[in-house]
């Protein structure tokens, strides 16, 4: 290779990629040779670092949840893409703690979370109708899309969806809850559609999705992420599973604190969501 | 696909911004806690750096760079700008760990870990003393003054092994018949 550098611009070039240069540097590059800092060469020694820099990273190394959260949350603006309505993101590091709740809190989350399973089922069977519109083939397209039109692309390219509809939970305040749940596992993507659920305050309480892939609702679900209702009517909040979710059987939402947490004591079920039998 | 996900990003696909989290977000976490090695300093880290992933994702060229190598690039100069900054920089603790054949990432960043081994048979192929060196500046984000501290090595031999270890290791792997710039 052309070596097009004498040696202390050379130094200085290996230096701005190794560690980057202080101002002095800079300056003394400037003046030894204004083109070096932008050159062709400094680009190829700082390629050269990054290259080694990936030596010996992390073997599964992943954002923390609460830092996934609040970097999905914060991209809005940046990538162009209208505001979700799950705009608040974890402000602080959850830690895992037992359930306040203990057995009683279980239980009756099992017997709520049954009932609910038992009211869809027998609603599904007896109506006898499908909801599922044939699908139109998706538009390709480089806007930005709503989370309505996301949603609305995840139903007409996916034929395997899983849906759920909400029911009421065990607070008052979630008797008016209606709207579903489609969830794709092979893109690992899908969204709550919500009418009925009051507005919270973000500052004193929000609410978190949890995924249940058990049919007997196990101890620990998946983590969907935590949101917000504002008035606007119908939210359509786009799930954010922490994990890989397979063939989940039902929904639940639960009022936390702001920031959610790591295991709910399932005190407060702002609504249920159970997977339809055909869909499973 | 995750090859795409930039350019997703680049058209506004916001869909693609998870993907690039899932994607890009443990290489960039564990850069950041490496160089770092304070957790609150690299989370605040990595937010600045993938904010200027959305910002320059329209920069990216698949055909000068793959996209792990594009989002290192732009983590590797935000994070030396913050140490640069902050001054606080990693003690050289863990100098017998050095040298030793690269952790396998996950297995969803192929990429990183075929770029990594790349580089790391670049690495082996220089003399004991520049490996070190840049194992000690590039993968464990050590100053040259560091570097010289923790070895026993004067300051200029630091410098000279830094400068001619990394000019090799470019030769090495290639990376100048590239004749391509990578622009961020």
């Amino acid at each position: 290779m052309t070596k097009k550098f004498d040696d202390r611009t050379l130094d200085l070039l290996c230096e701005q990629a190794l560690n980057g240069l202080t101002r002095e540097q800079r300056q003394e590059l400037d003046s030894l040779d204004a083109r070096a800092f932008d050159s062709l060469e400094a680009n190829e020694l700082e390629l050269a670092a990054v290259k080694l820099s990936l030596i010996g990273l992390e073997k599964d190394a992943q954002l923390p949840e609460h830092l996934f959260s609040k970097i999905l949350a914060d991209s809005a603006g940046h990538v162009k893409g209208e505001q979700n309505v799950f705009t608040k993101p974890r402000t602080e590091p959850v830690t895992a703690r037992e359930p306040s709740g203990g057995l009683f809190g279980w239980l009756g989350w099992a017997a709520a979370a049954i009932a609910c399973i038992a009211l869809v089922v027998t609603i599904f069977n007896t109506r006898g109708t499908t909801e599922v519109a044939g699908p139109t083939p998706p538009e390709q397209t480089n806007e930005v899309l709503t989370p309505a039109q996301l949603r609305q692309r995840l139903i007409e390219s996916e034929q395997a969806l899983v849906r759920a509809e909400w029911a009421k939970g065990n607070v008052p305040q979630s008797e008016g809850i209606s709207g579903d749940v489609v969830w794709s596992d092979s893109k690992q993507e899908g969204f709550m559609r919500i009418k009925g659920l009051p507005v919270n305050d973000a500052s004193k309480e929000q609410y978190q999705l949890w995924i249940f892939e058990d049919g007997k609702l196990e101890e620990h679900p998946k983590d969907g992420g935590v949101f917000d209702v504002n008035d606007a009517g119908e939210v359509i909040i786009p799930i954010n599973a922490k994990l890989k979710t397979i063939d989940p059987k039902a929904f639940a939402i639960t009022v936390e604190k702001p920031g959610g947490v790591v295991v709910s004591s399932r005190k407060q079920i702002a609504g249920l969501a159970a997977v339809k039998p055909s869909q499973t | 696909m995750s090859q795409n996900i930039l350019k997703r990003i680049a058209n506004g696909d916001q869909s693609a911004v998870q993907d690039c989290l899932k994607s890009y977000g443990g290489l960039v976490w564990s850069l950041a806690r490496r160089m770092l090695r304070n957790s609150d300093d690299a989370e605040d880290a990595v937010q600045e750096i993938f904010v200027d992933v959305w910002k320059n994702a329209a920069r990216y060229d698949e055909a000068q760079s793959s996209e792990t190598t594009f989002v290192a690039m732009i983590a590797r100069r935000r994070l030396i700008d913050r140490i640069r900054f902050t001054q606080r920089r990693i003690s050289a603790d863990s100098i017998d760990d050095m040298l030793t054949e690269p952790a396998r990432t996950g297995d969803a960043d192929i990429q990183t870990l075929v770029e990594g081994r790349e580089a790391f048979r670049a690495l082996k192929g220089l003399r004991p003393e520049q490996q070190q060196v840049l194992q000690l500046s590039i993968v464990q984000g050590l100053s040259h003054q560091e570097i010289a501290d923790a070895t026993g090595m004067p300051l200029g031999t630091v410098k000279t092994h830094a400068r001619r270890g990394l000019l090799q290791a470019r030769e090495l792997m290639g990376v100048g018949d590239l004749g391509k710039e990578v622009s961020v």
